[in-house]
């Protein structure tokens, strides 16, 4: 079932942290295939002491992974409160939490989501040291999840829920609190080590406030069983060795040509052009495209061209009604320093979309995905937990690692304002009727002008002829910093220039 | 219009070494109504525009120039397209202006509208250009 070559299949690595030590016997085999030093980038990964592992090693890998879970931001945890009065938002479905049944939906609708996240001891990226992409790959990992989801929506039934998706850790619903005016949240309780937690009872609910996943079954259980398959499948693209057409080696390779390098921090705006071309390479996914606006503008145009195969398959005969989906990326910035609050309203009206697959961005320097909101706050899968890598090659891969049971959630005030926004259209009606939905979303802003806009036509005739390719060449993507920060003559400078 | 942008300068001019204080901070607010009205009864037709770079700007290089006298009838995606122009951006570059230093300017609106609806008390319309943040850690 996999699109990957067997051969891949001698990269290695552990599935759980307890698996960590056993996977530690296997690397030698993977250093092999690799060539060069491997630098020391994680702290653990500097430990080469040969011989049986023991309980103290054991205890070290514990010890070392709620140390790299600390210093990349799954610090001491504490609940997620939802409240039963304002509806979550979870990509375009809202919950009013005030009942079992919703706090259920609730649960399979996040737990559903794919989480991509930093892992450790893959396969050396190519032209660098790096095994891991710990401490710089965040935005990659936000892309990555909002592919995923692209994906999700494309290839699998309306509404998919992943049948084993795990009970809700680290959160508090007031549904099944205590009635006590007094105690405003839950207590917080300082744990480390796995979000995901389905073995660690303790962090769950009492069990008598757990909201059962009752076998009440619901009428799509079994097409969601049979769609297994394709779930994992979706998860092998995503695979960290370098033949995953959507891994992290494929990325950091098509980003190169923006003149990023491993080991480099990536741009929302960057990581939307990484995808499109990651998906136009790519073999796996035919019917399927990416555009990406350019300045805050969707050329209606441009993406009929796109999407329509009829266009540019001439000579073929069935014109009638070839149309490629089609994943819309938009990268805004929101602001100079801080988010607008003005377009708050127009973001929660946006994550309501249930076109739109979610937003990558973050805290200031902090790559988060963005998939829903409750009140001023919103909901966030984060990348920055450092997880040893699945080999995704293997039969019956273990699938707890790509889906997170605990959600999180920040207050919009915190939102950087660059930022990518995604959306997906299965065919042509599903894109007018995009078109028009979020037209209206981004008109609820309070800033006088929108986000962004549709136009009509293609982007050429917006621009000004013969200067759109009027590049010298000569200019890197992204400059270094040392050639900025420079100015000009003033003396020059204080002319007008006549447009 | 656009034969005029023939003439300008494709070559950066030399840059000195120190970053100068935003143009609001270096004039007076008297100078630069000043500025404005004598420009404005020469050029009725111009609007005149201060373009300059957000002074957390890493990736973008500085304009060589900061100020514009730009036609009513120009778009702001045909501003955006001169400006890039100006800095050799590839078209897959992020490059934002924010209207006031929080707002992003609407592409199809004129010059004129934007103008309108944002100019300063000094007569100038104030704009910052900006790429995207990095995100790492």
């Amino acid at each position: 079932m996999n699109s990957i070559s067997p051969s891949a299949a001698q990269y290695i690595g552990g599935v759980m942290q307890d698996e960590l030590v056993e996977s530690r016997r296997q690397q030698p085999m993977e250093r092999q295939s690799s060539f060069g030093l491997r630098l020391p980038q994680v702290p653990d990964s500097s430990r080469e002491a040969p011989g049986e592992p023991d309980e103290m090693d054991k205890l070290k890998a514990k010890l070392m992974s709620a140390w790299n879970n600390v210093k990349y931001g799954w610090t001491v945890k504490s609940k997620t409160s939802f409240n039963k009065i304002s509806p979550v938002t979870v990509m375009g479905h809202s919950f009013l939490l005030n009942s079992e049944d919703e706090v259920e939906r609730f649960r399979l609708a996040f737990v559903s989501r794919i989480w991509l996240t930093y892992r450790r001891e893959f396969p050396q990226l190519e032209g660098s040291t790096w095994t891991t992409d710990c401490g710089w790959g965040c935005m990659l990992r936000s892309g990555q999840m909002l592919l995923a989801q692209g994906l999700l929506v494309h290839l699998l039934p309306k509404d998919w829920v992943w049948p084993d998706a795990q009970q809700l850790t680290d959160v508090d619903f007031e549904l099944f609190r205590p009635r006590s005016p007094v105690r405003a949240g839950g207590v917080p309780i300082p744990s480390f080590g796995s979000p995901r937690g389905s073995n660690t009872p303790e962090k769950s609910l009492p069990s008598d406030q757990v909201p059962k996943s009752s076998p009440r079954k619901r009428p799509e259980c079994v097409r969601d069983r049979q769609a297994e398959p394709i779930h994992c499948k979706l998860l092998t693209w995503f695979g960290d060795h370098p033949l995953a057409p959507f891994g992290v080696h494929q990325l950091v390779e098509i980003g190169k040509s923006s003149g990023k390098k491993a080991g480099d921090w990536y741009g929302p705006s960057i990581v939307a052009h990484i995808l499109r071309k990651a998906v136009a390479k790519s073999s796996v996914i035919q019917n399927l495209a990416v555009y990406v606006a350019q300045d805050c503008t969707v050329y209606k145009k441009d993406v009929v061209r796109l999407c329509d195969e009829s266009l540019s398959n001439a000579s073929s005969d069935l014109s009638s009604q070839i149309w490629k989906s089609v994943i819309i990326l938009v990268p805004v910035r929101l602001g100079g320093e801080a988010l607008n609050p003005s377009y708050i309203e127009c973001v929660k009206n946006i994550l309501k979309l249930e076109c739109c697959i979610g937003i990558i961005g973050g805290k200031p320097k902090h790559s988060l995905f963005f998939i829903g909101f409750q009140d001023e706050q919103l909901l966030y899968l984060d990348p920055h937990y450092c997880q040893p890598v699945v080999d995704v090659t293997q039969v019956n891969f273990s699938l707890e690692s790509f889906h997170c049971s605990s959600p999180k959630k920040m207050p919009f005030s915190r939102m950087d304002p660059s930022c990518t926004i995604g959306f997906y259209a299965k065919n042509k009606k599903d894109f007018e009727s995009l078109c028009s939905a979020v037209s209206v979303a981004l008109s609820s802003s309070k800033e006088k002008y929108p986000i962004f806009t549709f136009v009509e036509g293609q982007g050429q005739d917006y621009r000004l002829e013969g200067h759109g390719s009027n590049h010298s060449g000569s200019a890197a993507h992204i400059l270094p910093p040392g050639k900025l920060g420079k100015s000009n003559d003033r003396r020059n400078s204080d002319e007008f220039v006549f447009l | 219009m656009l034969n005029q942008l023939c003439v300008l300068p494709h070559n950066m001019p030399s840059f000195d070494k120190t970053q100068h204080k935003p143009f609001k901070q270096r004039k007076s607010f008297a100078t630069r109504k000043q500025e404005v009205a004598g420009i404005r009864s020469k050029f009725p037709n111009k609007i005149p525009v201060i373009i300059e770079r957000y002074e957390r700007e890493k990736y973008l290089p500085p304009l060589d120039k900061t100020k514009f006298l730009v036609p009513h009838e120009l778009t702001v995606t045909q501003f955006v397209t001169i400006i890039r122009n100006r800095m050799a951006l590839l078209p897959t570059q992020a490059f934002y202006l924010l209207v006031d230093r929080s707002g992003l300017a609407s592409m199809s609106l004129t010059m004129a509208q934007v103008y309108k609806d944002h100019q300063d008390e000094d007569g100038f319309l104030y704009m910052t250009y900006a790429s995207q943040e990095m995100f790492g850690h």
